[in-house]
C-alpha cells in the first residue's frame, strides 16, 4: 500500500473578482513507503500548494489525500514539514526551536534531550544549541529547520524548496547531508524544487507539474543507484530532457496568454 | 550596552565649553542683575533652591505624589492597553467593534478631558491616575496589536503544523514575536507619562510636583521652578530608561535592543 495517496486533487483559489484561479487539476499521484518524490515546475505551477494540501495546512476542492490509507485532515504528527525559509522563532535557542514540536505535544523533558542530541548531531548542529537563529548563516538555520521537523520521527517529510535560499555550495553540502539522513532514518519524502539538478540527484521519481493549472505533464523514474555523483551523464541527460519538457509545456500553453 | 570609553574629541569639548558658558552667563548675568531673576534664575540659585526643598521634607510628599499617580496610570495603560491589544487581534470581531470608539477617544486632545475628569473624579489623586492612563493607553494598544498582527504567517504555520493549542499559539509564538512591538509602545507611553501628570497637577491640585510648579510659579520663584523642571525632566528620562531596561533584559539575548 502506498503511504501517500493522491487521487483526483482539485484546487482553485477563489479570487476578488469572483473568479477563482484553478491552482491544481486532476493530480493524482502515489507514494511508496520510503520513496524519494521530487516535484519540479514552472513558477506558479501550484507545487507549494499541493504541499501544502498534503501537509493538512490548506483544504482542496475535490479528491483526496490519504497517508497510510486514513484521509489528511488537517496537521498531523506523522508528517513533518520543511519550509522554504526555516521561519525559527528568533527569541528561541537554536535548541529550544528544534524542541518545539516535543513541547507543544508536552514530551517528556528527558526523552526532549534524549532526541535533541540525536538530531543536534545528525545535522552537524553541535556547538550551535545555545545559540539564536540571528546569529546563524542561512545553511545553518535551515539545517535547524530539518531537524525540528525530524526530531518529531514523522513517517513523512514534506520540504519545500528548502536549499533554495542558501548558496551554491552550501546547497550541495546539505543535499548530501539529505542523502545521508534518509538512508539513515528512512524516510518517505516529498520534496519541491524548481532546481532540476537537485531533483535528479535527490529523487526517486521526479513529477513534472505543468503550468497554471497544476496538471502532472510527466513522471520520470531515476534509477542511479546511491550514493550518486554530481557529474552522471545519466542524470545531467534526465536533467536536460525535463527542461526541454518544461520548455514544451510552456510553449503548447502560450495561446492561452497571447492576445 | 557595551562598555564603551567615550573619546574626548574636540567637538565634546566645545559641547562642555557651551554649556559651562552658558551657565555661566546665567550666573554673572542675574548676579549682576543685568538680567531680573525673574526671568531666569542663577545655578548656584537653583542649587541652593533644590537644597532646600529637599532638606526641609517639603519636597517628598509632592514627588512621592506624582511618582504614585505616573506609576498608577501608567500600570493602568500597560495592563489595559496589552491585554486589549491581544484581545483585538484574537478576536477581530472585537477590534472591529471597539476600533471606531477607541480612534474617537483618541483623536480629542488628552489635556481637554481634564474637566471632565476633574467633575468625575475631583482634584485628587484620581483624576491624574486617569490622564496618564489616557495618554498612554492607545499608544500601548496601537503598538501591541501592530506588533502581534505582524506575528509573521509563517510563524503560524510552523505552530500549525506542530498542532500547537490556541493557548501555546497565543503565548508561545504571537506573544514573544510581538515582544519588539509592546516595548516600543511601552517607551513611547512613558516619555509622555510625565506631561500629562504635570499638567494635571498645575491646572488643579493640593499636592504634586506640578502644583509645586505652579506655587513656585505664583511667587516668581524662578529657581525654584527651574529645579523644578530639571527634576521632572530627570523623572521622565529615568522613567523611559527603566522601560529600556527592563526591555533589554528580555530581548537582548536575542536582538538589538
Amino acid at each position: 500500500m502506498p503511504t501517500i495517496k493522491i487521487s483526483h486533487l482539485y484546487k482553485t483559489y477563489a479570487g476578488s473578482d469572483g473568479e477563482g484561479t484553478d491552482a491544481l487539476e486532476d493530480i493524482s499521484l502515489e507514494i511508496r513507503d520510503g520513496e524519494f518524490v521530487c516535484v519540479v515546475g514552472p513558477s506558479g505551477c501550484g507545487k507549494s500548494t499541493l504541499l501544502e494540501i498534503v501537509a493538512g495546512l490548506l483544504k482542496h476542492d475535490s479528491g483526496s489525500v490519504t497517508l497510510d490509507g486514513v484521509p489528511v485532515n488537517g496537521t498531523s504528527r506523522d508528517i513533518g514539514v520543511v519550509f522554504q525559509s526555516p521561519s525559527l522563532y528568533p527569541w528561541r535557542t537554536v535548541a529550544r526551536n528544534i524542541a518545539l514540536g516535543m513541547e507543544f505535544s508536552r514530551v517528556p523533558k528527558a526523552e526532549q534531550e534524549k532526541r535533541l542530541k540525536k538530531y543536534i548531531e545528525l545535522m552537524n548542529l553541535k556547538g550551535f544549541e545555545n545559540k539564536y537563529p540571528g546569529q546563524l548563516s542561512g545553511g545553518m538555520r535551515q539545517r535547524a529547520g530539518i531537524a525540528r521537523a525530524l526530531v518529531m520521527d514523522p513517517k513523512v517529510i514534506l520540504m519545500d524548496e528548502p536549499f533554495s535560499a542558501v548558496d551554491h555550495l552550501t546547497r550541495c553540502t546539505l543535499q548530501d547531508e539529505l542523502v545521508r539522513i534518509r538512508q539513515e532514518e528512512k524516510k518517505t519524502v516529498l520534496f519541491i524544487t524548481h532546481d532540476l539538478n537537485e531533483a535528479v540527484y535527490l529523487a526517486d521519481r521526479v513529477i513534472l507539474l505543468s503550468p497554471r493549472p497544476g496538471r502532472i505533464q510527466e513522471e520520470y523514474t531515476v534509477s542511479t543507484p546511491s550514493p550518486r555523483s554530481r557529474g552522471d551523464e545519466y542524470l545531467n541527460h534526465l536533467a536536460a530532457r525535463i527542461m526541454a519538457d518544461i520548455n514544451r509545456g510552456s510553449r503548447e500553453e502560450a495561446p492561452e496568454y497571447s492576445i | 550596552m557595551g562598555k564603551k570609553t567615550k573619546k574626548l574629541t574636540w567637538i565634546s569639548v566645545l559641547q562642555i565649553l557651551t554649556v559651562a558658558a552658558l551657565l555661566g552667563y546665567m550666573q554673572f548675568a542675574v548676579k549682576t542683575g543685568r538680567i531680573s531673576k525673574i526671568f531666569i534664575a542663577a545655578p548656584t540659585d537653583i542649587v541652593t533652591k533644590g537644597t532646600d526643598l529637599a532638606v526641609s521634607g517639603k519636597l517628598w510628599p509632592h514627588l512621592l505624589l506624582t511618582l504614585q499617580e505616573v506609576l498608577a496610570g501608567y500600570a493602568l495603560a500597560a495592563g489595559i492597553g496589552i491585554l486589549l491589544g491581544f484581545l483585538w487581534v484574537l478576536f477581530p470581531k472585537l477590534e472591529k467593534y471597539m476600533s471606531v470608539f477607541c480612534s474617537a477617544i483618541m483623536a480629542v486632545p488628552k489635556t481637554a478631558v481634564l474637566p471632565l475628569l476633574i467633575l468625575w473624579f475631583g482634584i485628587g489623586f484620581q483624576s491624574k491616575v486617569f490622564l496618564i492612563f489616557l495618554f498612554g493607553v492607545f499608544t500601548i494598544l496601537y503598538n501591541t496589536v501592530t506588533g502581534a498582527k505582524q506575528c509573521s504567517e509563517d510563524y503560524v504555520k510552523v505552530a500549525r503544523v506542530f498542532e500547537a493549542t490556541r493557548l501555546q499559539l497565543v503565548f508561545r509564538v504571537m506573544v514573544p514575536a510581538a515582544l519588539p512591538s509592546v516595548f516600543n509602545g511601552l517607551r513611547l507611553a512613558a516619555a509622555t507619562a510625565l506631561t500629562g501628570v504635570v499638567f494635571a497637577e498645575m491646572q488643579s491640585a493640593k499636592a504634586g510636583l506640578g502644583f509645586l510648579l505652579s506655587e513656585a510659579q505664583n511667587n516668581l520663584d524662578t529657581a525654584r521652578v527651574f529645579f523644578i523642571i530639571i527634576l521632572i525632566t530627570l523623572i521622565s528620562v529615568g522613567f523611559v530608561k527603566i522601560i529600556q531596561g527592563i526591555e533589554y533584559i528580555v530581548c537582548h539575548k536575542w536582538r538589538k535592543v
